[in-house]
């Protein structure tokens, strides 16, 4: 019963949303914003809550037993300070929540999104090797997509356009594809496993 | 101390390399893209005053790449007199958003609810695009400022999507897709896109397709319509330093093959 | 006629019919492989490299008594397949670890995602006899924000050196930072993810990685299930029939330019 009431549920609503999603009347549209919008956001409200709760917990436990612990507090106390702030004094234009976010998250964010440009630096120069003829294939291409995208302050000849345009519109098109297709249908058919209860390990329980 | 390794001599170079051109303040004109003319010329090719959703899809960090792409679309779109719609579907897309909106409509002393709109944040993006396609209305009852929708001027005649002309998502991820997926494929939408670098062929094919109306990308996109509306950016600014350090990155490649070679030839000889 | 009469009657969206007809194709194939074909076939798929190292990669950890990372990525959130492959290869993992006892670090962006991978290793770990070897405060939810998410596994990675790195699920700009870190701390990594960008990252940066479908693959080839590996024989057979579509569909564009049958 555990076990057997979670797998109807998600069997009759995931068919529901499948039918519904075909229907055109004002009723069954009804009933799928009614779904998709009502109960999923009340699903992510409490999710919300869980995760915070987790949050906490996890994080005063460590901070007790002394592991981590600056990292930690400056993690949970930017925790409890945005609703603070939020709460006292809103959101909206030049909040001290606003500040914080433009000032602090922004640039946080900022800075660990431009770790991307080092580490790719320091890929490229581990990774394109011309160890074989598909590797060096690999590299040429690589090579012109990179130059074609730096534009060479606006010198760069109209064939290296074209042929990186090409390029980008054909193979490298054609490769993507076909792995695409590959995961729609994987997704498909895993999809199709948890809605017929052929897939149960989401339960946590016996596959 | 740790020994220094090759990839510390890369990080190094990158860095200073980067800073020092960042200060130097030249703009090259760039190759206009097809894709980035195609984007410029769905726009221009509105009818004055057409309603545009405009989505703002990107998170925080990417705000450097997608910042001067946002401005310039906005700029063009009030040029044209057109009508915005704006929102978001990640809750950093919030702020951001709304200070894109803010600042380009005073630059075109535009109104607020009469010319453009923001109506902040909605969780769970993809019930919110279903949800769009129904009511925009009952989708956001109030605005991000907290007036009501049903006050709003703009809102009088904006029901759902038929009553919008299509929708510009800024997105660094893939909630483009998300738009795709369930605004065009169900309710008809045309979507356009404006999308991170790294996205770009990520995109590529919807674009081929038509399932993507137009797009631009990266800061190179942002540069090339910056260059298209005859308007300065960051954009156009920060090309140099993008140009020199993909550069970096080629010879840093050609650094590396030929160091495996060289050490190749070396253990052969032996 | 009949789909005229369907379209007429205010309920179907016959905008939508193809893809319906598409559905009830893929439904059929999928139902027919599982429960027709299952009971008279056992279903075979080929060695994946990155699936069978899992087994390497544990003992490594185990050998070096050094934890083992797993994370999801940032792109998707439960109700997203990816990440339910992902959970999938997860209690594989998890048993496996139970059984060396070796420390099973999971960080995740999503609370609900949290939640399942907590019930998901505690199933795992009381399957293999060892549920005292459990430990809740390893599976953590750290930040719902990508680069929050991003910086958090790589301050684990940089300060925990796992031997083992797991990256499998939908992975989105912050992929290179994770790999790269992974790599920096010598740890051995296994990805997987379905978007087509990151997978090049992963490439790179990553000892093994899952292209593709094999992802989805994975539950069926650790656990051998009949009933999964049938599922994946169904998407063999909707692929012959996808090309044969097109290879029709390109000889009727070529041969009768004016011909719209094919496209919707």
């Amino acid at each position: 019963m555990v076990r057997l009431f979670p797998q109807v549920l998600c069997a009759a609503f995931g068919t529901t949303l499948f039918i519904l999603y075909f229907l055109k009347h004002s009723s069954a549209k009804s009933l799928y914003l009614t779904i998709t919008n009502d109960y999923w956001q009340i699903i992510f409200a409490f999710t919300l809550i869980v995760g915070v709760i987790s949050f906490l917990k996890v994080n005063f436990n460590k901070i007790i037993r002394g592991e981590d612990r600056p990292y930690l507090l400056v993690g949970v106390l930017g925790m409890i300070a945005m609703p603070v702030l939020a709460f006292m004094w809103g959101i909206k234009g030049d909040s001290p929540f606003m500040w914080v976010f433009e000032n602090v998250q922004v640039p946080m964010q900022a800075t660990v999104f431009s770790l991307l440009a080092f580490f790719v630096a320091s890929a490229s120069l581990r990774g394109f090797r011309a160890r074989s003829v598909p590797a060096a294939i690999l590299l040429i291409s690589a090579l012109i997509a990179l130059i074609s995208r730096s534009d060479v302050l606006g010198y760069l000849p109209q064939p290296v356009h074209e042929f990186s345009d090409w390029f980008r519109s054909f193979p490298s098109m054609a490769a993507r594809r076909a792995i695409l297709i590959g995961i729609g249908l994987g997704s498909l058919t895993t999809s199709l496993r948890v809605i017929l209860g052929i897939e149960r390990t989401w339960l946590g329980k016996e596959r | 101390m740790n020994k220094v390794h090759s990839r510390h001599l890369a990080f190094a170079g990158l860095f200073i390399l980067v800073t020092a051109l960042m200060l130097i303040r030249i703009q090259f004109k760039a190759f206009i893209s097809p894709d980035t003319q195609n984007m410029f010329d769905y726009i221009d090719g509105l009818p004055e005053g057409s309603a545009i959703i405009i989505s703002f899809d990107h998170e925080a960090s990417s705000l450097p790449e997608m910042k001067p792409l946002g401005l310039a679309i906005l700029r063009h779109a009030f040029a044209k007199n057109h009508k915005l719609i704006g929102l978001a579907l990640l809750a950093e897309g919030t702020g951001i958003g709304y200070r894109q909106m803010q600042q380009t409509a005073k630059e075109y002393q535009k109104e607020y609810g009469i010319d453009y709109v923001f109506l902040g944040f909605k969780p769970q993006y993809i019930a919110a695009i279903l949800s769009m396609g129904e009511s925009i209305q009952s989708t956001f009852p109030e605005d991000y400022l907290g007036n009501p929708s049903s006050e709003l001027q703009l809102l009088d005649q904006i029901h759902n999507y038929s009553s919008v002309v299509g929708v510009v998502s800024l997105a660094d991820g893939s909630l483009t897709t998300h738009w795709m997926e369930y605004g065009r494929a169900r309710y008809g939408i045309e979507v356009s896109a404006a999308v991170a670098a790294a996205m770009i062929t990520t995109y590529d094919p919807y674009l081929a397709s038509g399932q993507l109306r137009a797009m631009v990308g990266g800061l190179r996109g942002a540069a090339e319509y910056e260059q298209l509306i005859q308007r300065g950016g960051s954009g156009g600014r920060g090309m140099l330093a993008q140009s020199f350090s993909h550069l970096y990155v080629i010879a840093l490649i050609i650094i590396g093959n030929v160091v495996y070679f060289k050490s190749r030839r070396k253990d052969a000889s032996k | 006629m009949i789909t005229a009469a369907i379209a007429d009657s205010g309920w179907f969206d016959a905008g939508q019919l193809p893809t319906f007809i598409a559905s009830l194709i893929s439904i059929a194939i999928v139902l027919y492989t599982t429960y027709h074909r299952r009971s008279r076939e056992k279903f075979k798929i080929r060695e994946i490299a990155g699936l069978n190292a899992v087994e390497e990669a544990i003992g490594r950890a185990t050998e070096m008594a050094r934890p083992i990372l797993y994370t999801p990525g940032w792109g998707g959130d439960i109700q997203r397949p990816t990440t339910i492959a992902s959970l999938n290869i997860l209690s594989h993992v998890a048993e496996k670890t139970a059984g060396y006892d070796c420390r099973l670090l999971f960080p995740t962006h999503d609370p609900v995602i949290m939640t399942v991978a907590q019930e998901v290793i505690k199933e795992s770990y009381s399957r293999a006899g060892y549920p005292d070897r459990y430990r809740p405060d390893d599976i953590t939810y750290v930040s719902s924000s990508q680069f929050g998410y991003a910086a958090a596994v790589e301050g684990l990675i940089s300060r925990q050196k796992p031997a083992s790195v797991f990256l499998l699920g939908t992975f989105e700009a912050e992929s290179l930072i994770m790999a790269e870190t992974g790599n920096i701390a010598g740890s051995i990594q296994i990805a997987g993810t379905d978007s087509t960008i990151q997978l090049a990252f992963f490439i790179v940066a990553c000892d093994y990685t899952l292209i593709g479908e094999e992802l989805f693959a994975a539950s069926g080839y650790l656990s051998k299930d009949q009933s999964i590996l049938a599922s994946i024989n169904a998407q063999d057979i909707m692929k012959v029939v996808m090309v044969a579509f097109l290879i029709l569909a390109i000889a009727s564009a070529f041969l009768f330019p004016t011909s719209e049958w094919w496209s919707f």
